[in-house]
């Protein structure tokens, strides 16, 4: 028998496989490229991805000011679920390499969140090219600077964990001219909004004289009026995403702000906590209650194949009287196999033993 | 420094790993076979899983991203894992007065591994998008309005109650 067991759970054993680390994603976040990386490290099940990583720049990068990059996935097959994970960084180290590190900030990431890592789902391919887009505020010191954008992914057959990284882009940080129209360093732009809700904006600018702000809708360029440096982007109906972007003019060279946009997503699920905390504990109580309602039927000890007390007791007992009435002849009926009965003594054998006897034979303590 | 999304890997993982220890040791129980150590087996083990729980969930909510429950498998995960947590403390109650590993004993201790291993099939789920449970609806919370919750609690206090005075007497 425990052959058998032994040979069943060696074959289940054996019959494991290996899989791709987290092939549902880990969700976006604030990731270095220790912990971007970090289910896909193991040499033994991964991989370097043939996908061709590139990062474009806008033409003038302004210190403090916003600015958009593009990074472009190409020529790479995934898992089925066609999910990539995408990691924008300053250095290939593995430490410090945080964006924020060389004082760059991500005001929107591809997915409309803050993120460094972002899990991206779409039509990658050995044929396709996939773009993204991140606005970012550069740093507030001007010079010369490195981005790397790396990927993680699973193969097409699955159980390898693809990773490649590419190589450095640098760009260029400028000063900001001084009559330059412009965004304020502290605005920024709302990334999300609920569904059937306006959003109001309000813009706050440096050495501008006229502001005016592009919406972009399906194919067209709707033209939004600014008012006291505010403007409102109509209610979403469905979730999606609507791109606007500002015209800024002055004394200074027009300067047009990326294309920002603004995420419409249903309401995030909502409880009354108070309601679950309430209800978890009285779970809880009740559970317990439901447990140990009742008296419980005690153990018996007579179940018990290693306690033997009682037979114990009775032989010591059995000793005693033999002691005391040696030399006196037994009046008793003789004592059945095992001794006396549970409980009996030899002054109450001597009286009701043969009563014993015969129920015994009457098959009432079977 | 541990992370407390490393620490919660490995304090589910020691839950987990009780909780499946006394659950087969229960089974065992409930079958009347394998070694006369299966109940103090099941009992340890569920007692240690026990202790394991609450450092696997003040990690887990430490390690979540967003804030608060704005999640359902987060809801049910805390529905669940209270009650499995209920049964496991009732059962044990219930040995440490003496009552017997019959059927009905070991069957309730069965039924809080499932759901303590119900509630970490669903964390699987709510961190890497799968899971083995994929026919257990995990989207859907039932709230009870919050004066049935407080009846509840009232009666399981009185159940509680009354039974704790009936075994020690």
């Amino acid at each position: 028998m425990r052959f058998k067991i032994a040979v069943v759970l060696l074959l289940m054993i054996l019959s494991t496989t290996v899989s791709t680390a987290n092939p549902g994603g880990k969700g976006d976040s604030v990731r270095s490229r220790d912990c971007a990386g970090s289910c896909h490290g193991d040499p033994s099940i991964n991989g370097m991805s043939d996908a061709e990583l590139d990062i474009q720049y806008q033409q003038d990068v302004y210190a403090g000011l916003l600015t958009e990059i593009q990074t472009i996935v190409s020529f790479t097959d995934v898992s089925s679920n066609n999910m990539v994970g995408l990691t924008l960084l300053v250095n290939p180290d593995g430490a410090k390499d945080l964006p924020a590190s060389d004082g760059w900030e991500i005001i929107t990431d591809p997915n409309g969140g803050k993120n460094n890592y972002v899990e991206i789902v779409d039509s990658f391919s050995s044929a396709s090219m996939i773009s993204q887009n991140w606005i970012l505020r550069a740093p507030s010191n001007p010079g010369n600077y490195e981005l790397y954008l790396g990927i993680q992914h699973g193969s097409p057959q699955g159980g390898v964990a693809m990773t490649g990284f590419s190589e450095p882009k640098q760009v260029t940080v400028t000063e900001v001219p001084e009559n330059l129209p412009r965004l304020s360093e502290d605005w920024e732009p709302i990334n999300k909004r609920e569904l059937g809700e306006e959003t109001v904006i309000t813009l706050e600018t440096v050495n501008t004289e006229k502001a005016s702000v592009e919406l972009k809708n399906g194919g067209e360029i709707i033209l939004l009026p600014v008012i006291n440096d505010k403007f409102t982007i109509p209610p979403a109906v469905n979730p999606g995403v609507v791109e606007w972007r500002v015209i800024l003019e002055g004394e200074g060279p027009t300067q047009i702000s990326p294309w920002f946009r603004l995420t419409a997503q249903e309401p995030g699920w909502d409880v009354d906590e108070f309601a679950l905390y309430i209800q978890s504990f009285a779970l809880f109580i009740i559970c317990i209650g439901i447990v140990i309602i009742g008296k419980p039927s005690y153990s018996n000890s007579k179940d018990s194949k290693y306690d033997n007390t009682s037979e114990i007791n009775s032989q010591i007992e059995q000793i005693d009287y033999a002691k005391h009435t040696a030399g006196q002849a037994s009046t008793g009926p003789p004592l059945p196999e095992g001794g006396l009965p549970d409980g009996w003594n030899m002054e109450q054998w001597e009286y009701y033993g043969h009563e014993y006897l015969e129920e015994m034979e009457q098959g009432v303590y079977r | 420094m541990i992370s407390a999304g490393t620490f919660h890997v490995i304090a589910t993982e020691l839950t987990v790993g009780m909780f499946a220890l006394a659950g087969i040791a229960f089974l065992l129980c409930a079958l009347k076979k394998g070694p006369i150590s299966r109940e103090s087996v099941a009992h340890w083990a569920l007692f240690f899983g026990l202790i394991a729980t609450p450092f696997a969930i003040i990690s887990g909510i430490n390690s979540s991203p967003g804030s608060g429950l704005d999640n359902p498998i987060l809801a049910n995960k805390m529905l669940l894992s209270m009650s499995s947590t209920g049964i496991a403390i009732g059962v044990l109650l219930r040995r440490f007065w003496g009552g017997e590993v019959d059927i009905r004993h070991s069957c309730f201790g069965m039924i809080s591994v499932a759901l303590m291993l119900i509630t970490a099939g669903m964390g699987g789920e709510f961190s890497r998008g799968e899971t083995l449970l994929v026919f257990i609806p995990k989207e859907t919370v039932v709230i009870f309005p919050v004066w049935a919750s407080i009846s509840l609690l009232v009666v399981g206090l009185v159940i509680v109650g009354k039974s704790a005075i009936q075994h020690r007497s």
